[in-house]
């Protein structure tokens, strides 16, 4: 078996812009699942609504594309009445944090075995580039032509409001970083949440001064850096995972070692 | 078992667990509650009911399809604005083909309205509240008794016809206490029709037009409407199946009085004077049936709580005017009714003196 046998790859080429994020998400969560025994018959993919919930129809599952804004109550459903299977949410940025906020307030307190990988792009992509809930302040937009007003949602301190939670933090230039955290994340026994910042060149970037997602992934190889290792709390910029207290293992998920959480960095 | 006494609500929990139901999600209003909480109550010494009270109805809607992909069996109970808030998830439940059960029972609306006063507001919206074009299936009972009977009816419709279903109540038949024989009661149970996530294959359930390998369809119109007319017909084809409804009282009298849910049971009195037509299958509409019947009256009267939401219905499909008694403000009595139909020069001379 190889990674590529979790991928559609006959669909190919996909619908997403080239110079897109995304893809690369896709595929070190590909290698993951290749390597955890992740199949058809002991997972499935939820996604939402705009660029990055095209993933489940490219990917090799049973996937239940979402209304916006919608995955969390739709996969913690699906992990309540299979709790043996491996629930895998892909989502966007304004989907997860903004439309679909209460539901990850909420999710985030009940933590369901569920995994989240959030496509972080700072930016409304799909629709053309308007400031959602993670643009930073300054940044101008087609819908904030002097500059984002508000500053963007807390997602790490979100997530650390419950003490048995998971939040990584990575960017797609950081495959190996990114790779682990997705491993982790679908081996911790309750809600994971992996925040993936990533570049959409076509709909913000080149409007905020990249010339091209080269660029973009050289910015995040710069401003980016480990956290130091014990990390109970990643600033600005910083890569880490922050795990919350080991929860009880809710039950053995078919392909994938749960119960391995620490309560370390 | 012996005859029990119970309440609307309760009944609707028991008719649930009675057609295999193995996952609710709710969230708690007015006057729906009792069926959040006897499920919760349930759960609690049946762990093969699932249950969540969940953070909203938005959720609630989305949970409950996502139980039915995994696999159960599943429900949820609400009323006016919790209703209107699932009315996209009932969409979507229609785009993927999810059988699933909706319980509305109505209260005064719209907005937060008359929490706990009973309407018959809803019925446009079971057929009309999301956005596009799908085929709604809705049942409305009239009694405790069939609360339990149609909720296992709904289950079953709801498989058959691979839909969402909605059962409609209200908040004066949900508050009843009768007494009731369930055992009496026989339904046969339509088993799961719907293949569970990861069971081998790799369907995308999609709320986007979409073709079968998953690639958009979002611009390719034949691709939508023959999808669409597939959809279609399955419901229309099953539901004939399901075509209840109840046609009595002095069917020798020269006006038809229509009415349903617990309107039917208000209207009792006016049996020796009156015909009476009582849509159980609000949805689709009871076509056939009412072009049958209609003819046979000088007049139809519409009693219903709403200002005249299914009398503009029996209008469309009967291309007649119809006599319209609405029920408002959660007024709905006999002596409202009378007023009603005093209002519009057909009450009864008997009536208009036991009135005094």
């Amino acid at each position: 078996m190889s990674y590529k046998d979790k991928v559609k790859t006959d669909l190919f080429p996909t619908i997403w812009c080239p110079g897109c994020g995304i893809g690369l998400i896709m595929t070190q969560l590909a290698m993951v699942m290749d390597d955890l025994g992740l199949d058809r018959t002991n997972t499935v993919m939820v996604t939402g609504i705009g660029c990055t919930g095209r993933m489940g129809a490219y990917m090799q599952f049973d996937s239940v594309y979402t209304l916006h804004g919608r995955t969390l109550p739709v996969a913690e459903a699906i992990a309540t009445v299979r709790p043996e299977l491996n629930v895998i949410v892909v989502s966007g940025d304004g989907d997860m944090t903004s439309i679909g906020g209460n539901h990850l307030l909420h999710a985030i307190r009940r933590n369901p075995r569920i995994t989240v990988l959030c496509n972080n792009n700072e930016i409304y992509g799909l629709t053309g580039g308007q400031t959602g809930p993670t643009t930073p302040v300054g940044t101008k937009t087609v819908s904030s032509p002097a500059g984002a007003t508000f500053s963007p949602v807390n997602l790490q301190g979100l997530v650390n409001t419950n003490g048995n939670a998971f939040y990584a933090k990575t960017t797609v230039y950081h495959q190996g970083q990114m790779r682990r955290a997705i491993k982790e994340a679908i081996e911790w026994p309750g809600f994971a949440f992996v925040d993936i910042t990533s570049q959409c060149i076509e709909n913000n970037g080149r409007r905020i001064g990249f010339p091209s997602a080269n660029e973009m992934l050289n910015y995040y190889r710069k401003e980016y850096r480990q956290a130091p290792p014990g990390s109970t709390q990643l600033a600005n910029h910083q890569l880490g995972i922050v795990k919350g207290r080991a929860a009880e293992p809710k039950a053995e998920p078919a392909g994938a070692g749960a119960g391995k959480g620490s309560g370390e960095a | 078992m012996a005859k029990r006494l119970l309440q609307g609500n309760e009944a609707v929990l028991l008719g649930a667990v009675k057609a295999g139901a193995t996952y609710f999600a709710g969230y708690p209003i007015s006057p729906s509650s009792e069926v959040l909480m006897a499920a919760s109550v349930y759960a609690a010494s049946h762990p093969e009911l699932r249950f969540l009270q969940a953070e909203d109805e938005i959720a609630s809607a989305n949970a409950i399809i996502g139980a039915s992909l995994a696999g159960a069996k599943s429900f949820t109970a609400t009323s006016g604005p919790g209703f209107s808030l699932m009315q996209e998830a009932i969409g979507y439940a229609h785009k993927l083909g999810v059988p699933t059960v909706f319980v509305d029972v109505q209260r005064v609306g719209p907005a937060t309205g008359m929490p706990t006063m009973p309407g018959q507001g809803d019925i446009l919206q079971t057929r009309y509240g999301s956005s596009g074009d799908y085929t709604s299936i809705v049942f409305y009972p009239s009694t405790v008794a069939e609360c339990y009977e149609y909720t296992i009816r709904a289950f079953n419709c709801a498989e058959e016809s691979r839909s969402p279903v909605v059962l409609l109540s209200d908040a004066f038949l949900g508050h009843l206490n009768e007494v009731v024989d369930l055992d009496a009661i026989r339904v046969p149970v339509v088993e799961r029709t719907l293949e569970p996530l990861a069971s081998g294959h790799t369907r995308l359930f999609s709320g986007v037009a979409t073709y079968p390998d998953g690639e958009p369809a979002t611009a390719d119109a034949d691709e939508f409407i023959r999808q669409y007319e597939e959809a279609k017909a399955r419901r229309l084809e099953v539901s004939e199946r399901y075509a209840f409804h109840e046609y009595g009282w002095n069917k020798d009298a020269d006006t038809l009085v229509i009415a349903f849910g617990i309107t039917r049971r208000i209207a009792q009195p006016l049996a020796p004077h009156f015909a009476l037509f009582r849509p159980i299958r609000i949805w689709p509409v009871l076509q056939d049936e009412l072009r049958e019947i209609a003819p046979r009256y000088r007049r139809i009267v519409v009693i219903e709580g709403s200002d005249g939401q299914y009398a503009s219905v029996v209008e469309r499909v009967l291309y007649r005017d119809v006599y319209r008694v609405p029920l408002l403000g959660g007024r709905m009595s006999l002596e409202a009714v009378r007023e009603g139909l005093d209002r519009i020069g057909l009450l009864p001379a008997e009536l208009a003196e036991a009135a005094v």
